[in-house]
């Protein structure tokens, strides 16, 4: 009990209590008003739904919508699966060292910060990069890689796999470090291939892992990052790469109407919501445990 | 807690249920500066030293020779040696150390008498941040705001929350406490109330001038190429200067230059008065102009593509490496970027183009007419403490001819800089790697420009500029006007620009921009054209 109170107390403080600064989206809040921003809060304006009916009414707000939406689902097809490949590869390798050593190497870009990675990523594949140079130098036209709207969504997801799949691969590791390794012996004294093993032990033996990963990916479903997409926004336009994180950004913060910023920040929480619900039912449709019990 | 908030708070449920709906407004605000002389502080000049080119006002005067001697201007430390100064400022480059690591800011630090701390933001994505410190009240003991960042919605409220009225410390003759500050012109002061207060301690602008038109005045004579005198043969240029097999492009990101050369209004963000109409510069012939030749650069890749990714992504070194031939920056960069490359390449030279039109006819000029920046003081510091750091900032403002100016604007002798032959200092790595325009940007002071071996012949060819320059300049309808923003039209900018965006680098067709306009002026573009009339005429 008392060694959860850290953990417990940060998450009072920095998720519990500001959640309650939520009901600003009900009103015109003005940042400027009584002596701190809690005075601010509460001698702010009720506007009731005000801000929702604007925001519903902005068609740039559903653009964002559904490009969050599209790169989601990208990702849960394109980049989900992957740490999973990757786990089950690096737990087939025996030497420890070996192991570790690629462990160390396929973590480490996930300490690298997005502006690292974006510039890692347009110092070899931008105009300029070492990848257009070298095409041009054997004669040939250099793609339009980083500054392809079309594309952006394998750009990103590109970026994200590169950065965070080795890091991905910590829980399943885990999951399938804690399989009966005796099932593996029955099986193979029973002649089961390979293949077999994979699919009848190992694949069901992370299983709940992986529904419980999922169902917390759909949860996020409207979170797809801020700084990826802030920073790549110019060399593909709004259009591509506007999410509802960086729309808040633009339109709630930098113009100071946080009143309706926070009326998308609800909507966007409500929706997770929502779906980790939905999901959490499916699984138990399919007699998985999910994310919590019935 | 009023009680009143409370209920207000039990309400909220009982409210949302009875669907009493309202949308929020802000419909921005205006003051005019002109009738607020009764709290201005007095006009007293400092006379030092007599410059050798003048260029027709608002351009700055130019000085050709150092003076012999240095007058030490302020005798008496302003500091009072208590807990260091927190100062937000911002730069455009590498950060420089900071306090403890950094001999340039101790030297001035113990002139001063007292520590200043500072922290520096980077200038192109400053204006990002701003709000974020100014409404979570975030604010240190100083901070310095560049004018196009001060029509944002609620600053003026945020103005009056955040920080001290200065009025009492310097209207009239209070103002002589600080000879410095006194010497600042009426025009730069009457920006810095809001109100009805004076708020702020203006940077008087030394430049009034939007932008420049950088080239590589080396690269040009290897090619035995001309500056240009129209559209067309900067285009032409375009594709002589751009191989990229080799690794070169001709352009940086151009945009807002291209529309000068066709002459798109720029007076407060883009509007111009039209036969008694207000008209948005996306509204106009000239622009559409201006998109189509900017296209048409993109499509031909004629600008480098790291900056068709992010046009702040290096462009300055892009250029000093040669990378890019022509770049559109400040002029306020022109000394520095000029001095750095210099030191690497004894050949390189920069100048900015000479004003031209697309079509060749008289060109037209964005100004700038507003201070720079304005320097904030933090409220309820005390009177002592905020007459300590009004002192510092008159430390700041000293003019060409003194010590101080020296000291600010070089560092010291010995550790900074060395002595040239012509008495002007020559600044070493250890400037290079110090200085971030920390004391600069923190008050203006009498316009001056300078320079000496380390950027040879600077001067004239600045003041050759701007004297070309400065007669067409476009005439501001709201000169003297401040702004607040309605939020609708704040919140429209981003969206326009980044449809802008589209357009030039061809993501969008040009035979969209009909519908990018209609849809400009029915989500807040008409209202804009209201609040900017209206004003005209109050």
């Amino acid at each position: 009990m008392l060694m959860t109170a850290p953990a417990a107390g940060f998450l009072l403080l920095f998720h519990y209590v500001p959640t309650l600064g939520n009901f600003i989206a009900f009103k015109d809040y003005n940042p400027f008003l009584g002596d701190g921003p809690i005075e601010a809060m509460l001698l702010s304006d009720w506007v009731g739904f005000g801000n929702f009916q604007l925001l519903f009414e902005d068609p740039l707000f559903w653009d964002a919508v559904w490009n969050t939406l599209s790169i989601t689902a990208f990702q849960i097809v394109f980049y989900f699966p992957l740490p999973i490949a990757l786990a089950i590869l690096l737990h087939s390798v025996i030497s420890s060292r070996l192991r570790g050593l690629i462990q160390g190497v396929i973590y480490l870009p996930h300490f690298f910060s997005w502006v690292l990675v974006i510039t890692f990523f347009l110092m070899m594949l931008g105009g300029d990069g070492l990848f257009s140079h070298a095409l041009r130098d054997i004669g040939l036209t250099a793609p339009n890689i980083m500054t392809n709207p079309d594309t952006f969504i394998a750009l990103v997801t590109a970026e994200a796999v590169w950065k965070d799949a080795g890091w991905g691969t910590i829980i399943f590791l885990a999951a399938l470090s804690a399989i009966d390794p005796t099932l593996y012996e029955a099986a193979a004294a029973d002649g089961a291939s390979r293949w077999r093993r994979l699919w009848h032990i190992t694949l069901p033996g992370i299983r709940p892992v992986i529904v419980l990963l999922l169902i917390l990916r759909l949860g996020e479903a409207l979170s797809v990052g801020f700084e990826q997409f802030y920073l790549q926004r110019d060399a593909v336009g709004a259009g591509a790469a506007e999410v509802v994180d960086t729309f808040v950004y633009w339109q709630g913060i930098v113009t100071q109407n946080y009143g309706f910023g926070a009326a998308a920040g609800l909507f966007k929480g409500v929706i997770g919501l929502l779906l980790i619900y939905t999901a959490n039912r499916l699984a138990h449709r399919f007699g998985e445990q999910g994310v919590w019990s019935r | 807690m009023k009680r009143r908030n409370l209920l207000g708070l039990a309400g909220l449920s009982a409210l949302a249920m009875a669907g009493c709906t309202s949308t929020p407004t802000n419909s921005g605000s205006s003051t005019n500066v002109n009738k607020l002389d009764a709290i201005l502080p007095k006009y007293q000049p400092v006379d030092l030293v007599k410059p050798d080119i003048v260029v027709p006002p608002p351009a700055a005067p130019g000085f050709l020779s150092y003076p012999s001697t240095l007058v030490d201007a302020i005798t008496t430390k302003p500091g009072k040696g208590g807990a260091p100064i927190k100062v937000t400022t911002l730069n455009w480059g590498t950060t420089p150390p900071g306090l403890g690591k950094n001999k340039y800011l101790d030297a001035i630090n113990a002139e001063l008498g007292v520590n200043m701390d500072f922290a520096i933001n980077d200038g192109n994505t400053y204006s990002d941040k701003l709000t974020a410190i100014l409404s979570a009240r975030d604010v240190t003991d100083v901070l310095v705001v560049p004018s196009w960042n001060t029509n944002i919605p609620r600053f003026p409220e945020a103005v009056g929350t955040l920080f001290e009225d200065l009025t009492e410390f310097l209207k009239g003759d209070a103002v002589l406490k600080y000879p410095m500050l006194a010497s600042f012109p009426k025009g730069a002061w009457q920006h810095c109330v809001w109100g009805g207060k004076l708020s702020a301690v203006p940077f008087v602008s030394d430049n009034p001038f939007a932008w420049g038109l950088f080239y590589r005045k080396d690269i040009f004579d290897a090619a035995k190429l001309a500056p240009p005198k129209t559209a067309e043969e900067l285009y032409q240029l375009g594709k002589a200067l751009t191989k990229s097999d080799a690794g070169q492009w001709a352009f940086g990101d151009i945009t807002d230059y291209v529309q000068m050369i066709f002459k798109v209004p720029g007076s407060e963000g883009g509007w111009r008065v039209e036969g008694g109409k207000v008209v948005n510069k996306i509204e106009t012939p000239e622009f559409m102009a201006a998109l189509e030749f900017t296209a048409k650069l993109f499509k031909e890749n004629m600008v480098h593509p790291d900056l068709v990714g992010d046009p702040n992504a290096g462009a300055d070194q892009l250029f000093k490496s040669g990378k890019i031939a022509i770049w559109q920056n400040g002029l306020g960069g022109w000394q520095n970027t000029y001095r750095d490359q210099l030191k690497v390449n004894p050949n390189f030279k920069m100048l900015p183009m000479p004003v031209f039109a697309h079509d060749g006819s008289k060109p037209l000029v964005w100004g700038a007419d507003e201070p720079i920046f304005y320097t904030f003081i933090k409220k309820g510091l005390g009177k002592e403490r905020t007459e300590e750091i009004l002192g510092c900032l008159n430390w700041c403002a000293a003019p060409f001819g003194t010590k101080e100016w020296e000291l600010r604007q070089y560092g010291a002798e010995g550790v900074h800089f060395t002595r040239g032959p012509d008495r002007v200092p020559v600044t070493n790595d250890t400037y290079n790697n110090e200085y971030g325009n920390q004391y600069t940007f923190m008050s203006g002071r009498p316009a001056a420009i300078t320079g000496g071996s380390d950027t040879p012949n600077f001067v004239q060819d600045y003041t050759t500029w701007t004297r070309g320059a400065v007669e067409h300049i476009e005439a501001n309808p709201w000169a003297g006007i401040k702004f607040e923003e309605p939020t609708k039209l704040a919140q429209l900018n981003k969206p326009t620009q980044d449809k802008i965006k589209d357009v030039v680098r061809g993501r969008r067709p040009l035979s969209e921009w009909k519908s990018i306009v209609e849809d400009w002026k029915k989500n807040g573009g008409d209202e804009g054209r209201e609040f900017y009339a209206k004003a005209l005429n109050a």
